[in-house]
């Protein structure tokens, strides 16, 4: 219910901010990391299963997509399809290897599967190297897809049915399989739990959303690079959103995506120091004015550390968390 | 001949690599957590051998006597501060918050020596020493290869002789029971965790002659101190010895007969081999994982 209110109230709201491309492309910003950190949540959140390395089917999305309308002109929806399948195959070797594994091995042994990844399309020929693909020009049935109302409307979708599915999870079979999966592994297994099978499922359910995302990501900005799409950065700020948020939560990822994303923008886009300066606080001439005007831009993963360790120290079950009662 | 260039030059690699891993296999061992801001603990050890270089004119190796003490107290104060909160909270939010904290450390440095890459460049920086006929070996290699092997020595002597060293030992074979035996555990993860910080920090220092000195330079090391701990079992400081030699060699071989693109993906390789196949590594206890 409140799923179909937050949409309905979000599919108006560039009605209402108008046309302007900045705030839309922040918005639409937000809807990625939501919809990224809510699809990571049925596998990290629900099942317990902290994956390190969700960037790598976010790249798979985004790079498969790219190829196929770049060199083969495929229809952009086929090659988001053909996104999915990619990075099921990554998901399922993944799957094959980490789940054997406990604790620290499993978080280690995603980041070098995602690391394989990266590493494989930044040496590659076909996937552009380290300069990455360019697409120029894309078409789907007329739709104007250099305006970013499409984007916007799509990352919503993609969040809807993230959110959907999460919901559906929490009442299903398979979603208390996985919360007991997550809660107790032997225990689980002895009560007959196929323990493999239930973490693949996540797995697979939450690498498919996630390459979506890559692929409508990858049609927006018409340009991807290994750094862009998958970067450890990535797979680490997807979690961080979901910590911020409540791990485990319906609206945990969402509310991180919400506080997190525009907070990285104001650091990035150099709003704070130009307000700094504004308002008289600090002079523009000054020592401090000079390097805040050229640093806090690149500061902002500076402030997502400080969040990440503040919000394990204080904060270990996130925003959300702190109004669930204790357990 | 190639072959035994590409072996020697990666044994002599795979040393510093080795220190990194045995400061991460130390922390792990003691504390049971898996470090993920060493890397970025490397980094700062060889921004500390570079502005000790250029500022105070000392030589890098000789200012290992000013990081080993400096690096120490540093991992003693974030120990303190931070992961002693830590230390029985599920494992993602240990590895989550050494992320945080090596977030932390590589973009200070990025914001106070910005993104240029810098070079440590010493009088014997590009010299090598030639040996039967054909291989040649760059200095730098050997000198830190040596003082890797010197502080390899002392640790093991000092973790087997000394009564702080059986008493670090003690708490990684049992925390519960090493403090039921009166060893002050709280203690012991910080001089643990000192430890590893210093060990990293030297580890740095020593490849900060041959290498770009860069903000981001910790993740490559990362990644790479992972796969020396898994192979050489988490945890076992003998192993992570190995285990740095081996990595050393492997990346040595793959980028003499591969092509030097390749060479980190056979390491992950090679790390998920082992963690399939022999996930308690080639020195571990079997049951860990």
């Amino acid at each position: 219910m409140l799923i179909a209110i937050t949409a309905g109230i979000a599919s108006v709201l560039p009605i209402v901010t108008g046309e302007n491309p900045y705030v839309i492309g922040v918005m639409i910003s937000v809807l990625m990391m939501a919809a990224l950190s809510s699809a990571w949540n049925i596998l990290g959140g629900y099942a317990g299963q902290y994956s390190f390395g969700h960037a790598a089917y976010f790249g798979a999305g985004a790079y498969t997509t790219m190829i196929l309308i770049s060199k083969f002109n495929f229809n952009p929806l086929v090659s988001i399809v053909a996104g999915i399948i990619a990075a099921c195959i990554i998901a399922l070797i993944t799957g094959s290897i980490v789940f054997r594994l406990r604790g620290h091995y499993f978080g280690l042994a995603s980041i070098a599967v995602a690391e394989i990844v990266r590493l494989s399309a930044l040496n590659f020929d076909f996937t552009g190297g380290a300069q990455g693909i360019l697409l120029s020009d894309v078409s789907l049935w007329g739709l104007d897809l250099n305006s970013k109302n499409p984007f916007y409307y799509g990352m919503l979708l993609v969040l809807v049915v993230t959110l959907g599915i999460t919901l559906y999870l929490r009442t299903s079979k398979t979603g208390f399989y996985l919360q007991a999966i997550r809660e107790d592994q032997d225990a689980a297994a002895s009560l007959g739990i196929n323990l493999s099978f239930y973490k693949n499922k996540a797995l697979l359910i939450s690498a498919a959303l996630t390459s979506v995302l890559g692929s409508l990501y990858a049609v927006y900005i018409r340009f991807i690079d290994t750094s862009a799409v998958l970067d450890l950065r990535l797979s680490i700020e997807i979690i961080l959103t979901a910590i911020i948020g409540g791990v485990g939560t319906l609206w945990g990822p969402v509310l991180g995506a919400v506080l997190l994303v525009p907070l990285a923008e104001l650091l990035r886009s150099n709003v704070i120091g130009d307000a700094l300066v504004k308002h008289g606080i600090v002079s523009e001439t000054s020592g401090l004015g000079v390097f805040l005007k050229e640093n806090l831009a690149h500061a902002h993963v500076l402030v997502y550390g400080i969040i990440t360790v503040l919000c394990i120290l204080y904060l270990p079950k996130g925003i959300l968390g702190l109004f669930r009662r204790a357990k | 001949m190639f072959f035994l260039q590409s072996l020697l030059s990666g044994i002599l690699t795979g040393g510093v690599y080795a220190l990194a891993g045995i400061g991460m296999s130390l922390v792990f061992g003691v504390m049971n957590i898996s470090n993920f801001a060493h890397g970025d603990l490397m980094m700062l050890g060889m921004y500390l051998a570079y502005f000790s270089f250029t500022l105070l004119h000392i030589d890098p190796y000789l200012s290992l006597l000013l990081i080993i003490p400096t690096a120490f107290l540093f991992g003693c104060i974030i120990e303190k501060v931070f992961i002693h909160r830590i230390i029985n909270h599920p494992h993602q939010n240990q590895i989550l918050l050494t992320i945080g904290l090596g977030l932390i450390m590589s973009n200070s440095a990025l914001l106070c020596f910005t993104s240029d890459p810098k070079i440590l460049t010493t009088s014997y920086s590009s010299s090598a020493v030639h040996i039967f006929g054909g291989i040649s070996l760059s200095v730098p290699l050997i000198v830190s290869f040596l003082i890797t092997c010197g502080i390899t020595g002392i640790l093991y002597v000092f973790l087997s002789k000394t009564t702080t060293g059986l008493a670090l030992w003690a708490t990684s074979q049992n925390r519960e029971a090493a403090q039921l035996m009166g060893i002050n555990v709280a203690k012991m993860s910080a001089i643990a965790f000192g430890l590893g910080t210093a060990l990293a920090a030297t580890a740095g220092a020593l490849i900060a002659p041959t290498y770009y000195i860069h903000p981001m330079a910790g993740h490559t090391f990362l990644l790479k101190a992972f796969t020396i701990c898994v192979l050489g079992g988490l945890g076992s400081v003998i192993g992570a010895g190995v285990g740095g030699v081996i990595i050393g060699v492997v990346e040595s071989m793959s980028s003499t007969y591969l092509s030097s693109d390749w060479k980190d993906v056979v390491v992950f390789i090679i790390f998920l081999a082992v963690l399939l196949l022999r996930p308690q590594g080639l020195f571990g206890k079997k049951g860990e994982q």
